[in-house]
């Protein structure tokens, strides 16, 4: 799978309450959701999120809580892959569940610029700086993760593997 | 080569031999959701399903509400109204509905945890049910869905964190402290993707509301379990709650004399002093010592970590030592994390007291973890509270939060200030 987009940095640390507040978490609507992500964070950020956004984070990104609305809104709001040197694991296991591709890399996290555009190839594990060609690597998914967000999440592949016990004679 | 409890315990699930970095699927024995997330679930459920989906197994499904307990809103309303039909639809008889408190405490008080269960639930601090040997993660809706189809649920073994605790606390001090040490020393990333076996004469002859305070905050430092081998009076707790398989189970994940660990820490305790998680992050860690005297605007005891009798307890003979007197204008709110933990208090004769010294005494919640509840806090006002996070706007927007033990926060709470509860106790 190759994913294309512009870069948005942020920091260490974002938590899911900075991501989605918790006051908003009664809207089951996603579509209404994704107007507060980042709330807390001001609208220089918020004006950046725009659909392709390869979101580009420091350490334990999406620590706090169990809430799936926060990789939900991310991905609603147009955040087509995150990069960052670590994830909380709730957020990582919720966002692989969901379809939205996440990738460890502290070399991108380093030397990849605000606004830069890049390619990252999930199969190959390769993320490609358009302007200079220049590549970074991260371990690639194993198969069985590959497949599942490829399928678009979790229940997708769920769905199959209860589908394909139906067919067994 | 030996296996580490998490390994013994994700064999069980998967019915595989495993080691750190596998991906195997797990039989789930628990699958919870609560009325904050639990609602999604069920309508994502129904989206998938078409309406017309059965769950793989009512009777290992669990709802829990205890977030917004009675709701305050229509949408709070609906939102449970929604949970309660879809039980009554699917046959799933374990609904813990408003008026019984936190949902890993009330799953705990009714036997519903087993050490070496694989559990779920929407809920961040599942984790904390590991203070029985219960493998219970926090996860998304998503899961919890997958759960409800499949019966089971992919993970990857862990490598596991050996964390040995010495000494005895002194007057004052406790193990809230001592996780709020840890947290600091360790970090907010410390344990990423890892199990911890906290372990040691000191955890050995912990009670059952201490483990809770200790594994409860692994998810602050991003940890996936925390698991303690039940023993002595927890053990005996769990057989008359859980039944004799409780025993059976435990002795079955007993981590083996080989196992190897990642990292291993050792804590002593003796000479710990009260500490503090000061705004805005869980491992922005200070000594109370440090801050003493910053002033506060209101005090909150309760939540998963520090909800027990016993926290309740720490706190009340805080309060008496100071002869049940807090400082002009201090608000102070009480949680008990169940009803039978109220009830507990109601017979000890604490609720009165408490009352009588200007205390809100609230029915069981999860209560001051997140804003929308009573007691959130307006723009520059200062809390301090037994809960797990402090992040930023958390119980309001514009408002900040100290993180401390029962005995601190009710120190706090008779000064105005934060303050060492040594200096009361004694």
């Amino acid at each position: 799978m190759l994913i294309r987009g512009k870069v948005v940095k942020i920091g260490d640390n974002i938590d899911t309450d900075l991501i989605i507040p918790g006051r908003y978490l009664q809207i089951t609507e996603i579509d209404e959701l994704k107007e507060h992500v980042f709330e807390d964070l001001g609208e220089v950020l918020r004006e950046k999120i725009t659909p392709g956004t390869i979101l580009v984070a420091g350490e334990n990104f999406g620590c706090g809580s169990s809430r799936e609305q926060a990789p939900r809104v991310l991905k609603a709001a147009g955040v087509s892959a995150i990069v960052a040197k670590s994830f909380a694991r709730i957020f990582l296991r919720n966002s692989i569940n969901i379809g939205l591709p996440i990738f460890v890399s502290p070399e991108v996290v380093e030397n990849v610029l605000e606004r830069t555009e890049v390619e990252i190839d999930t199969q190959k594990g390769v993320i490609n700086v358009l302007h200079d060609d220049k590549n970074y690597y991260f371990d690639p998914y194993p198969e069985f993760l590959e497949e599942l967000v490829g399928m678009g999440g979790l229940v997708n592949f769920v769905k199959s593997q209860v589908n394909k016990h139906k067919r067994r004679p | 080569m030996g296996k580490t409890m998490i390994q013994k315990i994700i064999q069980r699930a998967s019915g595989k031999e495993v080691k750190p970095g596998d991906r195997v699927w797990c039989n789930i024995d628990l699958s919870t959701a609560r009325d904050f997330a639990g609602p999604n679930c069920v309508l994502q459920f129904d989206k998938e399903t078409e309406g017309k989906g059965k769950v793989w197994n009512p009777d290992k499904i669990a709802f829990t509400f205890d977030l917004e307990a009675p709701s305050r809103s229509e949408q709070v309303a609906n939102n449970q109204k929604l949970i309660r039909e879809f039980a009554k639809r699917q046959g799933i008889t374990k609904v813990f509905d408003v008026n019984w408190g936190i949902g890993q405490h009330v799953l705990l008080e009714h036997g519903l945890v087993k050490p070496g269960w694989v559990i779920l639930g929407t809920d961040s601090h599942m984790n904390l049910l590991g203070a029985v040997g219960a493998f219970a993660t926090g996860v998304g809706n998503t899961d919890i869905v997958a759960s409800w189809i499949l019966g089971k649920l992919w993970y990857r073994v862990p490598e596991t964190v050996k964390i040995k605790v010495t000494g005895s606390f002194k007057k004052g001090v406790c193990m809230r402290d001592l996780l709020t040490k840890i947290v600091g020393t360790l970090g907010a990333g410390g344990l990423i993707y890892k199990a911890v076996e906290f372990v040691g004469p000191t955890i050995e002859k912990s009670n059952l509301a201490e483990r809770i305070t200790l594994c409860s905050m692994v998810t602050e430092m991003s940890g996936k379990i925390g698991l303690i081998q039940p023993n002595g009076e927890v053990l005996e707790w769990l057989k008359a709650r859980a039944g004799e398989e409780a025993v059976e189970l435990a002795e079955a994940i007993k981590a083996d004399p080989d196992a190897v660990y990642s990292e291993e820490y050792e804590f002593n305790v003796d000479d710990l002093e009260p500490m503090v998680s000061a705004p805005d992050a869980p491992d922005n860690v200070k000594t109370v010592r440090e801050v003493a005297g910053e002033r506060l605007d209101q005090v909150h005891i309760g939540s998963c970590s520090n909800g027990r009798f016993e926290d309740i307890k720490a706190a009340f003979e805080v309060l008496k030592a100071a002869n049940f007197k807090i400082a002009p204008g201090m608000r102070v709110i009480i949680t008990p994390a169940t009803r039978e933990v109220m009830k507990q208090c109601a017979q000890a004769g604490f609720i009165e007291k408490f009352l009588d010294a200007g205390v809100i005494f609230t029915n069981p919640t999860c209560a001051l973890c997140t804003a929308k509840h009573y007691g959130t806090l307006p723009s520059g006002d200062i809390g301090m509270s037994t809960t797990n996070r402090n992040f930023i706007g958390k119980v309001g927007k514009g408002s900040h939060t100290y993180l401390a033990s029962p005995m601190t926060a009710m120190a706090s709470a008779v000064r105005g200030v934060i303050t060492d509860p040594r200096e009361i106790l004694g």
